[in-house]
């Protein structure tokens, strides 16, 4: 049974669906994009079930001809890398829809649609087998994302979605030509014109053609992550979405940049990521400085949220740009976490603007008195958020940093600086808000209804699970992960007790590598 | 049986000639839809003799005509764009009083790009440009009523004048360097002598490329395009933004993937400076556009830029490019230009931007095709522009041309600017007119092209694997001489 692609299918029908519900059926509408999201989580959750924790190579591949004459075909599968992506994608997108269905936007027909549209995109893209579909699935779900920014955003919609579109292109039309580059080149070196990412994991590009393939695809990442000074959509876009898609491009696209790294950046371009680790790993820390202090500084909460969000994808760029094991995988269940928390605290900065009509923080305050429940679960989630021990962030910020710290002990001392800032905004966000003086109407009107359960006990019950067993996600990953870092471990030349690689790469000449044949196959941990 | 050859262009002129007294039928119905019946269905007739000769090779007229694969495709991308061309002007105001004069015009257009697709010699190739400019200035100038399209009519007509003579200078230096005008003739004499530093040839290059350049609305052979495109009757701008352009484009085909493909050093940094400068020129220029007419004939110079893109690599892979691309950008431009023709008709200055304001939403069928149009001039996956933009940039990225690929890719990106604007104010934009008043009837006929063009932008793209293996197909009977 092509799992797979059924997977990327039932939320493209559901998308479609949405054409045949009559106007004004509300009911119907949420019914259906109920429907095809709660099927998607559930299909995805099958394939976990059914997912060999420790074959690190693909898995549920799935193969089809597209026009293969010119290389393009239908290549989908997953990894232990991509399956969590993709069960965070189909879980938040369910909570999402969860959410949308409680509180229903202006055409919800279109809104639902647009969604579900940006759902295949997303698993389309963490499954992608080939470059091509890789671009595909990249744009793919750029498009809904513009028009929910631009048909449901806030007054300066217009200008927040065209932005976000042309920053984006501009850096994913250049990682065409590296994608076309990259084929011609590889052509070139091992006679097989292909898009493969499994095949052309294994071609030896000289270093100046990694590095400048390489190139045009870190634009694109970065870019999409986003790292500074790439991040210049994103204030717009934070600050005019609704507050769902901004939830689902923190929580979900921002990851999209991170995976790229992981899965063509470290494993097709090793001696290209060599020469770029430490620039990455600057702009990395920059955006953990930057992000955390703009965070602070913010008047409204959903801006400080986004820019805590800023540093804490910095701090995942960090865990990939060290190239070291350890810190990438912490990088995979940071992802994940971020991915929880950035969206329940979203959903918090969602449930009390709706409540209490206001944004900027000086509006607000006092909440607790009345809404003990929304004050405890956003205590949870702000705790989640700062890293604290014991909180699920903290087993994958701590991965990330002891990696860091092994090679390059003080680029982990700046990035603690990001740790103590997110305690600062973070409890100043849960302080001017909860406690302090009464402000912004009655405080028991923000108390939690139904409908607000729905949508964040699944995501605090998920960062409670990570936080007491993150072996679940970090024992699935870590074969996967390896084998990722692994050919850039060899490039920066770590000593080969680090590189825990089952299958090695073949990165260089076969003589070059004398070391390489000696290290142990096993598991990170 | 070498006459067999000939019947596309044969059928094609003479149905010209019977649409034309079509016109003089007796009753009103027969005079006013007589002509584009009968002309419709000559354009079939044609193609479907086309498409029987397909596969075949054979040279008619004593070398001057050849049927083959190239020919064929391009027949086909000509008289559909003919057909749609006609069908988009069902009661248009233009041809009203003046019906058979109208589609025989069209037609004749037709004939003249069918001969250019086919051309075995030189003098074929001027003689097919000639009969499709002929007819297209006489159809700029259609309406009669409008200075605008008078004004429209009398620029291409100098412009192309100016155009065609630089082509036919060039032409004559070609046949001075190597003593032919047969294409076939002209690449053995090259092949056979060492004419890299024969300056004849150079001039001869760079003459051809002007005109043709002219033709294909290239920058900075661009100037006449703005205007003619936004004076002349609508169908008739998408007409001319499609085939006329693909016409050019199968003319440079003929000449620089053929016979000169092995001197490609010659003229490639020509070509892709050509390229360059169209790219930069169409995209920016169009950024500031508020005609969509306008608007649509800067992309259109952008998009020959990167049509020029796959000439320039001047390989069979980026001959097959610039196939697929023309037929994806022939069906995205229609789409375009259909839905600004229905526009026109709905509302006064229906060519204008402002009048799609909120039109997705009043419309949600016209505004999915106008944005998938959009969206696959833009070039985003997995629409046909895309696949088109792909192949392109492939091509050329084979032959190490990492500039023009560059440059296409930053030009898509300027490219958004207008393309995502037209989609914004689409669904965005405010409610323009609430009670649209229909000035002319919308058609069927037109609705029902506007619908074909759409679902073929999306065809092309699930079907790109058998659609490249014809272009594959016919862009290696360039070589095969």
């Amino acid at each position: 049974m092509p799992w797979m692609t059924i997977l990327i299918l039932i939320p493209f029908f559901g998308s479609l669906s949405m054409c045949i519900v009559p106007v004004g059926g509300l009911f119907q509408a949420r019914l259906q994009a109920a429907l095809a999201g709660g099927l998607t989580l559930v299909m995805s959750l099958i394939m976990l079930g059914n997912f060999h924790r420790d074959f690190p190579g693909p898995q549920f591949v799935e193969h089809a001809g597209w026009a293969t004459q010119v290389g393009l075909d239908w290549t989908v599968w997953v990894d232990g890398i991509s399956i969590w992506l993709i069960i965070l994608t189909t879980g938040l997108f369910a909570v999402a829809i969860a959410y949308l269905c409680f509180r229903t936007p202006e055409r919800p027909r279109a809104f639902l649609a647009l969604i579900l549209l940006a759902e295949v995109g997303l698993i389309g893209l963490f499954s992608a087998g080939n470059l091509i579909l890789f671009y595909v699935f990249w744009e793919l779900m750029l498009i809904p994302f513009y028009f929910l920014i631009g048909m449901w955003g806030g007054a300066g919609r217009q200008l927040a979605s065209i932005k976000f579109v042309i920053y984006t292109m501009f850096g994913s039309l250049l990682m065409l030509i590296s994608i076309v580059s990259t084929a011609v080149i590889a052509h070139g070196i091992t006679g097989v014109y292909t898009f493969d990412i499994v095949a052309l994991r294994n071609v030896a590009y000289t270093r100046p053609e990694s590095i400048w393939l390489l190139s045009g695809f870190l634009l694109a990442f970065l870019i999409k992550l986003p790292l500074w000074p790439f991040h210049g959509w994103m204030p717009n876009a934070y600050r005019e979405s609704p507050i769902v898609v901004v939830g689902l491009l923190a929580a979900v696209v921002s990851k999209a940049g991170v995976y790229g790294l992981l899965r063509i950046g470290l494993p097709l371009f090793p001696r290209g990521m060599e020469y770029f680790q430490y620039p990455i790993m600057l702009l990395a820390l920059v955006s953990i400085v930057y992000g955390s202090l703009v965070a602070w500084r913010q008047p409204t909460m959903r801006m400080l949220v986004g820019y805590s969000s800023l540093a804490h994808v910095g701090f995942i760029a960090l865990g990939i740009a060290a190239i070291d094991a350890q810190a990438a995988q912490g990088a995979v269940l940071q992802m994940v976490n971020h991915g929880v928390v950035v969206a329940a605290a979203f959903a918090i900065v969602g449930i009390i603007s709706a409540r209490t009509g206001k944004e900027d923080m000086d509006d607000i305050g006092g909440l607790a008195s009345g809404a003990p429940w929304l004050a405890g679960l956003f205590l949870v989630v702000a705790m989640a958020s700062l890293t604290i021990p014991g909180s699920n962030s903290f087993a994958g910020e701590f991965f990330i940093l002891a990696g860091v710290f092994r090679h390059d002990w003080w680029a982990a001392s700046i990035a603690m600086i990001g740790v103590i800032y997110a305690a600062v905004y973070m409890l100043r966000l849960y302080q001017s808000s909860m406690n302090g003086p009464l402000r912004g109407g009655d405080p028991h009107r923000a108390e939690l209804k139904v409908r607000d359960v729905v949508v964040l006990v699944p995501l605090i019950s998920v960062m409670l699970f990570i936080a007491l067993w993150p072996q679940v996600l970090v024992g699935a990953s870590s074969a996967a992960v390896d084998n990722a870092v692994a050919p850039a471990q060899v490039a920066v030349g770590r000593p080969p007790s680090e590189i825990h690689a089952l299958v090695l790469p073949n990165l260089l000449p076969a003589t070059a590598l004398p070391s390489a044949t000696s290290t142990t196959g096993g598991a990170a941990q | 049986m070498n006459t067999l050859a000939a019947t596309p262009p044969l059928i094609v002129a003479g149905t010209a000639v019977l649409a034309l007294l079509a016109g003089l039928l007796p009753t009103r119905w027969a005079h006013r839809e007589g002509p584009t019946i009968i002309a419709i269905v000559g354009l079939l007739a044609a193609a479907v003799m086309s498409i029987v000769l397909w596969g075949n090779r054979i040279v008619a007229l004593g070398g001057g005509y050849r049927i083959d694969r190239l020919g064929v495709l391009f027949n086909l991308i000509f008289i559909g764009c003919a057909i749609a061309t006609l069908l988009l002007s069902v009661h248009e105001s233009a041809g009203v009083d003046r019906r058979g004069e109208y589609a025989a015009l069209v037609v004749t257009a037709t004939a003249g790009m069918v001969l250019v697709a086919g051309a075995g010699d030189l003098i074929t190739i001027f003689l097919g440009i000639e009969i499709l400019s002929v007819a297209l200035y006489v159809l700029c100038a259609l309406e009669l009523w409008r200075e605008r399209s008078l004004e429209s009519g009398l620029k291409y007509l100098i412009v192309g004048a100016v155009g065609s003579s630089f082509l036919l200078y060039g032409l004559a230096f070609l046949f001075g360097t190597t003593g032919s005008t047969n294409l076939s003739t002209i690449g053995s004499r090259l092949t056979e002598a060492s004419f890299n530093t024969e300056p004849l040839l150079w001039i001869a290059v760079t003459l051809i490329i002007v005109g043709l350049g002219f033709k294909a609305s290239a920058a900075p052979f661009h100037m006449w395009t703005p205007d003619v495109y936004e004076g002349a009757p609508t169908p008739i701008t998408a007409f001319m933004a499609t085939a006329t352009k693909a016409a050019a484009f199968v003319a440079f085909l003929r000449i620089f993937a053929a016979p000169l493909i092995d001197l490609v050093h010659t003229w490639q940094i020509a070509i892709g400076a050509v390229a360059v400068a169209s790219i930069v020129v169409g995209n920016i220029a169009a950024l500031v556009q508020t005609n969509l007419k306008r608007m649509l004939a800067y992309s259109s110079i952008a998009q020959a830029g990167y049509l020029l893109i796959g000439v320039a690599a001047g390989t069979i892979q980026g001959a097959q490019a610039v196939l697929f691309y023309l037929l994806a950008y022939a069906v995205m431009t229609m789409a375009a230009f259909a839905v600004v023709i229905i526009r026109e008709r709905e509302v006064d200055d229906g060519e204008q931007l402002t009048a799609l304001s909120g039109y997705g939403r009043a419309r949600p069928v016209l505004g999915g095709i106008m944005t998938l149009a959009m969206l696959s001039l833009a070039g985003f996956p997995p629409l046909s522009g895309f696949i088109g933009k792909f192949l392109l940039f492939g091509a050329a990225a084979e032959q190490h041309l990492w500039w023009l690929a560059v440059v296409g890719a930053l030009g898509s990106v300027v490219s958004l600017g207008y393309y995502l604007r037209v989609v914004g104010v689409l669904w965005f934009g405010a409610d323009s007119d609430p009670q649209p008043r229909k000035l002319l009837e919308v058609s069927s006929p037109a609705i029902l092209t506007t619908a074909a063009c759409g679902v073929a932008i999306l065809g092309f793209a699930v079907f790109a694997g058998p659609l490249l293996t014809v272009c594959q197909q016919a862009a290696m009977s360039l070589l095969s001489a």
